[in-house]
């Protein structure tokens, strides 16, 4: 459950927001939805790929963090274990809604991140704001801008026939086997196969170049692989 | 040297059969390249297509894939529903809980265990289709067979579709003649123009001289005018084994835009026939079909107007639609440089929509087949003779499964339906193994069958037929493989229902954003 609420520094005067990432804080997560401009911190670490928005009309960039649902494998005892942590999961428990026609940042109170003792301030002790809340405040900007462009990237895709759905067949360590199915990527023969006019286009949108850091991300599937069997390792 | 080369195909009538026909021959040999085969259709501008059968076999996804149109297009043209099988009211014995369905998905692990043992030894109170098969429970919950994102021809539940005949007609006319190079004539057939080897080669038009071709299709409907008038080939009655002759057909409205769209075909056993109801997104298409020799006419018009009031529909006695035909088929399809394709060919009642289904298969062993020269021509038609005589027999015999096992008392119809004299030998046979085996790929041998061996087993379970033991013991009789199938059916179940949309929700979303190709 949540519940989201106009943030301010009367209210919230001694709101502090955990940081630590694990379990207990919801990070137990597969997948995390992404968009273009977050490509290039992403590509070094997560494969970047593509799912189908619910209702079928559009897709949807993610950064793929586990091979099964609820499985993170970047989450390790001491925290997450990458230098970069996606910006869907960084902005929690803080969220931008719409007050009074404005969008205003929200915080969710029935977050476990939330606490008085714990964790960073959000605001100094005569209302200023803190570096933290300024991060957080960048973090939700960037969040809303990107996810403001992610139909017409999308669009761009398909109206170029990009996206080909894949499927990743592992042998784990125990022996069993397992199917990674339901995303999509970037068709590489039919991105060679576009004329300078199309790729012009794609180049002055500024897609290009994510479409190229997509494909380069995706030489993390086999790491994510590997981190998967590390796991029965530390589990036996 | 090539001898008379086949080059131009001519087909006759513009109805569902003769574009479709169109469509899987004009793609399959790019009649839209100088190089390709000519297709040309010729259309009367006199007669109107006859619109027969709505419901359709999952075949035809593959069918319109082949021939290139979206399946959003298609669905937004045609007012298309999607079908998921059938579902059979009163045909055991009229008893108010008498149903049972027939799915277009096989049952959980067919063919590799012997689930028909362990569902008599394990399951012998539910029904055979609800205990191996996920589909059945979500007709009942009026679910679509896919999800919004499932891409188009793609299925999570296998489907097929209903559609508006009228509509599809025209919507292949369009793709046919915009997209695959099909030649559409407007005109009225005048006369044949004939060889003096028999062979047909040229068609006279009333307004535009004459239509030469290599090979000609019939698809003139019932008239059949080609095969059946030009060249007498005698037709083959199978009134003696279904007695259906006439249909009485009425446009149902939904009460409002909310009501649920039906997933399945609804059949309803009646007093000398039964009641087709197929639930399309603007209206239900319902009919009776029934045998002139056991009620009449005014007596089936009550009938049909009890039903449609029983079932939600408006009372006003609304005037039905009657089609009269013979069933039977033609003693051959192919007769020298003519093929007959549709209901040209043969026709038979409408239960379990075999017309389009062996429309496809006709169209396509034809474009598979096509013919190269006129030498070959002869050849080729022994063979589609061979391969569609049986192919008819077998509808026959699936069909005539429904009525041989009913156990009501009714009427002379349902009576006469079990006379001996009535059923073909094959099927007398098949019932005497059936005892003691279930119907397998050893019974239907060919790759083609129009209905796969688990159509049949849901057909005579759902029917209240109970195979016995044998004297002996089987290995496979204390299967456990069995019931981790009837699990995994179950499992799928729970996990597809609330994963499904309605079927009227995913039409909705689909004539509004489509659907993707990938």
């Amino acid at each position: 459950m949540s519940n989201p609420v106009v943030l301010n520094n009367i209210d919230h005067k001694n709101l502090r927001v955990i940081t630590k990432r694990g379990e207990s804080f919801g990070d137990n997560v597969m997948t995390v939805f992404s968009f273009a401009q977050e490509f290039r911190n992403l590509q070094a670490h997560y494969p970047i790929v593509f799912y189908k928005s619910e209702d079928g009309t559009s897709f949807q960039a993610a950064a793929l963090l586990g091979l099964n649902e609820g499985e993170n494998l970047f989450l390790g005892p001491d925290g997450w274990d990458a230098d970069y942590v996606p910006l869907a999961l960084q902005h929690k428990p803080f969220l931008i809604g719409k007050a009074n026609g404005e969008m205003v940042m929200h915080v969710d109170m029935d977050s476990p991140r939330i606490s008085r003792s714990e964790g960073e301030p959000v605001f100094l002790e005569y209302g200023g704001t803190t570096d933290f809340l300024d991060r957080m405040s960048s973090t939700l900007r960037a969040i809303h801008e990107g996810l403001e462009h992610a139909p017409a990237f999308s669009a761009a895709l398909l109206e170029h026939n990009l996206l080909e759905s894949f499927v990743f067949d592992m042998e784990h360590a125990d022996g069993s086997h397992s199917r990674l199915s339901g995303f999509y990527t970037i068709n590489e023969e039919r991105l060679s196969n576009l004329d300078g006019t199309a790729l012009e286009r794609l180049h002055r949108a500024g897609y290009l170049q994510s479409i190229y850091m997509a494909i380069a991300s995706l030489s993390n599937l086999s790491a994510l692989g590997q981190r998967k069997n590390r796991s029965y390792a530390g589990r036996s | 040297m090539v001898r008379e080369a086949v080059k131009h195909i001519v087909i006759v009538g513009g109805g569902s059969a003769g574009w479709l026909t169109a469509g899987v021959i004009a793609a399959a040999h790019c009649s839209a390249s100088e190089a390709g085969l000519r297709v040309t259709l010729l259309e009367s501008p006199d007669v109107a297509p006859i619109g027969v059968g709505e419901g359709t076999w999952p075949t035809m996804r593959d069918t319109l894939d082949k021939i290139g149109v979206s399946e959003s297009d298609f669905i937004r043209a045609c007012d298309v529903s999607f079908k998921q099988g059938s579902r059979f009211n009163g045909w055991v014995n009229g008893q108010p809980d008498d149903h049972y369905f027939h799915p277009f998905v096989l049952p959980q692990g067919y063919g590799e265990t012997d689930l028909v043992s362990a569902w008599l030894q394990g399951h012998a109170n539910l029904p055979f289709a609800d205990l191996v098969s996920f589909q059945p429970h979500l007709c009942v919950q009026g679910k679509a067979p896919k999800q919004k994102s499932t891409p188009e021809f793609a299925a999570v539940a296998n489907y097929g579709y209903h559609l508006d005949a009228g509509k599809f007609g025209l919507f292949l006319r369009t793709h046919c003649t915009e997209k695959l190079g099909v030649r559409h004539v407007v005109d009225h057939m005048a006369g044949v123009n004939t060889h003096e080897n028999g062979d047909i080669v040229s068609l006279q038009t009333r307004s535009r001289g004459m239509l030469e071709g290599d090979l000609f299709v019939d698809c003139t409907g019932m008239q059949s005018l080609l095969l059946g008038q030009h060249y007498q080939v005698p037709f083959i009655s199978q009134r003696h084994a279904l007695f259906n002759d006439t249909a009485l057909a009425l446009q149902v409205p939904y009460a409002d835009e909310h009501t649920p769209i039906a997933s399945q075909t609804i059949s309803t056993a009646q007093h000398s026939g039964w009641v087709w109801d197929i639930g399309l997104p603007t209206r239900r298409g319902v009919g009776y079909v029934y045998s002139s020799a056991h009620t009449s006419d005014d007596v089936a018009q009550e009938v049909l107007h009890s039903y449609i009031g029983q079932t939600g529909g408006p009372s006003g006695a609304a005037v039905p639609r009657k089609l009269s035909f013979q069933p039977g088929y033609r003693r051959e399809f192919w007769h020298k440089n003519c093929v007959a394709i549709g209901l040209s060919a043969g026709f038979i009642e409408p239960l379990e929509a075999s017309a389009l289904a062996l429309v496809e298969l006709s169209a396509s062993m034809l474009s598979d087949e096509m013919p190269a020269t006129r030498d070959a021509m002869d050849i080729v038609a022994r063979r589609f003779n061979n391969a569609f005589t049986y192919r008819w027999e077998r509808v026959i015999d699936f069909l005539k499964l429904h009525y041989v096992l009913s156990q009501r008392t009714d009427s002379d119809y349902w009576r006469d339906n079990r006379q001996p004299e009535s059923i073909s030998e094959r099927l007398r046979e098949l019932l005497v193994l059936w005892q003691h085996q279930c119907p397998s790929r050893y019974d239907l041998s060919r790759v083609d069958e129009v209905f796969p061996s688990a159509s049949y087993q849901y057909v005579l379970y759902g029917m209240g037929f109970r195979p016995q033991p044998r004297a002996t013991l089987r290995r496979t009789d204390s299967s456990t493989a069995a019931h981790a199938y009837f699990q995994e059916a179950a499992a799928l179940t729970r996990k597809m229902l609330p994963a499904l949309p309605t079927n009227r929700e995913l039409i909705a979303h689909i004539q509004r954003n489509g659907m993707m190709k990938i």
